[in-house]
C-alpha cells in the first residue's frame, strides 16, 4: 500500500480548474519530485494536500486512511502527520527562531515544554542554525530563515514533509545550503513531495519524478526516464528548455 | 512693557493644578480604553463583517472623523437636552471622547489586522493551529506590533485633546488653569506653569509607552 495515494485530485480557482485529476503515490520514505513550468499546479497541488486549499473533486489517502478535507477533526490528524515548508519561509516574524520550532509541539501538540525544546536544539544543530535560535527572523538571510523553517517542519514529526519552491526566493549562493539540508533528510524514512526548479537536485535525490503542465500529471517516473528519456513530448520539451539554461 | 513675572502665586496653586493633571489622565485613559473597545469592534466589522456590518462601521468612521471632537461634545452637552436627554458636562465630554477615539481607532487597528501576513497565518494552520490559537500566537502579536507606535501616538493625543473638557466646566488640568488665573489675574504665568505640565505628562505617557513597546513588542519608538 503507497504511503500517500492521490487519487483525481482536482481544485479550482474561481471558475478555472488549476488542478485537474491528478493521481499520484508515493511509498514510505519516497522522495517524489514535481517539476513543470510556472502555473501547471504544482504549488495548489501541495497547497490542496496540506488542506490550505479545498480539493474540488478526487481523493487523498494517507497509509490507506482517507483524508476528509471538509472535516476539522480530519484535518487536524492529516496536520499531525504533514507538514510543509513554503518559498517564503513563512516563519512568525514576532517568534524567535527556537520559538518557532518549538511552538507547535508545545502548544498545539502538548508535549513537555523541555523534551521539546531538547528536539528543537537537535534539528537547529542538524540545519545548521542552533547558534541562531535567541534570534528573530528579521535578523536572519533568507536561506537561514529557510533551514529553520525546515526544522519547524521537522519538529512536528511528520510522515509526510512537502517542499513548495524552497529555493525559489533565495539568493544563488544560499540555495545550496538549503538543497544541502534537504538532502541530509532524504534518508530518514520520511515521504516527500518537492516541488522545485533545481533539475539537478531534483535528478540526484529523487525516487521519481512527476512532471505537470497546466494542471495535469503528464509524466511520471524515475529521474532518468524524465530527464534522459521522456515518453511525452511536453516533458522532453519542458526538460530540455530547463536544461538549456 | 513693563511685566514683574510673579510665578509664587502659581505655585502655590500647584497641588490644585496637580490634582487638575490627574482628572486629565482619567480623561485620557477613560477615552482611551473605550474607544479601544469600540475600535476593536469597529475594526472587526470592517474587515470580518457582511456588507451591512461593513457599511454601518464605514458610516461611523467617517462621520466621527470628519467633524472636530468639539462639535461632537456640544451636540451631546446642548442638543441632547433638547431631546430630553440631559447629561452631566463630565459625561457628555467622555462619551463624545470615547466616541471619537472609537472612530479613530477602528481605522488604526483595522490597520493593523490587514497587514497581518497571511503567509504567516497559512504556517499557523499547517501547523494545525486551530483559529483561537491563530489569534493568539500570529494574528495578535503581529497586530499589536504594528498599531503600538500610532496608539502611542493617539493617547498623546487624548492627553492634549481632553483639554476641550475645560470648556464644558470640567476640572482637569485646563479647566483648573482658568479658575487658577481668573483669581490671580496671572495668565502668562498660570498657563506656562500648565504647559509644563502638558509636557511633563506627555513625555512621562510617551516614555512609559516607549518602554513597554519595547519590551512586549521589541519596537523601538523614539520619545522625542
Amino acid at each position: 500500500m503507497p504511503h500517500l495515494e492521490i487519487v483525481s485530485l482536482s481544485s479550482r480557482y474561481g471558475s478555472e480548474e488549476v488542478l485537474k485529476e491528478v493521481s499520484l503515490a508515493a511509498d514510505q520514505g519516497e522522495v517524489l519530485s514535481v517539476i513543470g513550468p510556472s502555473g501547471s499546479g504544482k504549488s495548489t497541488l501541495l497547497r490542496v494536500l496540506i488542506g490550505l486549499t479545498p480539493p474540488s473533486g478526487g481523493e487523498v489517502f494517507i497509509a490507506g486512511e482517507r483524508v476528509d478535507y471538509s472535516s476539522r477533526r480530519s484535518l487536524k490528524g492529516l496536520r499531525g502527520k504533514m507538514s510543509i515548508v513554503f518559498q517564503e519561509y513563512n516563519l512568525f516574524q514576532n517568534m524567535t527562531v527556537m520559538r518557532n520550532v518549538t511552538v507547535a509541539p508545545i502548544k498545539i501538540k502538548k508535549r513537555p515544554r523541555e523534551q521539546v525544546e531538547r528536539q528543537a536544539e537537535a534539528l537547529l544543530a542538524k540545519v545548521g542554525m542552533a547558534h541562531k535560535q535567541d534570534a528573530y527572523p528579521e535578523e536572519l538571510s533568507g536561506g537561514q530563515q529557510q533551514r529553520v523553517a525546515i526544522a519547524r517542519a521537522l519538529a512536528t514529526n511528520p510522515e509526510i514533509l512537502l517542499f513548495d519552491e524552497v529555493t525559489a526566493a533565495l539568493d544563488p549562493e544560499r540555495v545550496n545550503e538549503v538543497l544541502e539540508t534537504i538532502r541530509g533528510l532524504t534518508n530518514e524514512g520520511i515521504t516527500m513531495i518537492i516541488v522545485s526548479h533545481e533539475m539537478a537536485f531534483v535528478r540526484e535525490v529523487s525516487t521519481r519524478v512527476a512532471m505537470m503542465d497546466e494542471g495535469r500529471l503528464v509524466e511520471c517516473g524515475p529521474p532518468a526516464q524524465i530527464f534522459d528519456a521522456p515518453r511525452q513530448s511536453r516533458t522532453r520539451e519542458f526538460v530540455s528548455s530547463i536544461l538549456r539554461h | 512693557m513693563d511685566y514683574t513675572f510673579q510665578f509664587s502665586e502659581v505655585f502655590a496653586e500647584l497641588p490644585y493644578l496637580l490634582g487638575g493633571a490627574v482628572v486629565t489622565l482619567e480623561i485620557a485613559f477613560i477615552s482611551f480604553w473605550g474607544g479601544a473597545v469600540i475600535g476593536l469592534g469597529g475594526a472587526l466589522a470592517k474587515v470580518y463583517g457582511g456588507p451591512a456590518l461593513k457599511k454601518t462601521a464605514s458610516t461611523y468612521v467617517t462621520a466621527l472623523t470628519n467633524t472636530p471632537a468639539l462639535v461632537q461634545i456640544f451636540l451631546l452637552y446642548y442638543a441632547l437636552p433638547d431631546a430630553g436627554i440631559l447629561l452631566g458636562s463630565m459625561t457628555a465630554v467622555l462619551i463624545g471622547l470615547v466616541l471619537n477615539a472609537g472612530a479613530y481607532l477602528t481605522e488604526i487597528i483595522r490597520a493593523g489586522i490587514v497587514s497581518v501576513r497571511p503567509s504567516e497565518m497559512d504556517a499557523g494552520v499547517t501547523l494545525g493551529m486551530s483559529r483561537l490559537q491563530l489569534v493568539r500566537y500570529v494574528m495578535l502579536p503581529h497586530t499589536a506590533k504594528t498599531i503600538y507606535a500610532p496608539l502611542s501616538n493617539f493617547f498623546v493625543w487624548l492627553v492634549l485633546g481632553s483639554s476641550l473638557a475645560a470648556l464644558f466646566g470640567v476640572e482637569e488640568l485646563t479647566g483648573r488653569a482658568i479658575n487658577v488665573s481668573t483669581a490671580n489675574l496671572r495668565s502668562i504665568e498660570t498657563f506656562a506653569v500648565v504647559a509644563v505640565i502638558y509636557v511633563v505628562l506627555t513625555v512621562m505617557a510617551s516614555a512609559s509607552l516607549a518602554l513597554a513597546g519595547r519590551l512586549m513588542f521589541r519596537v523601538r519608538a523614539k520619545v522625542f
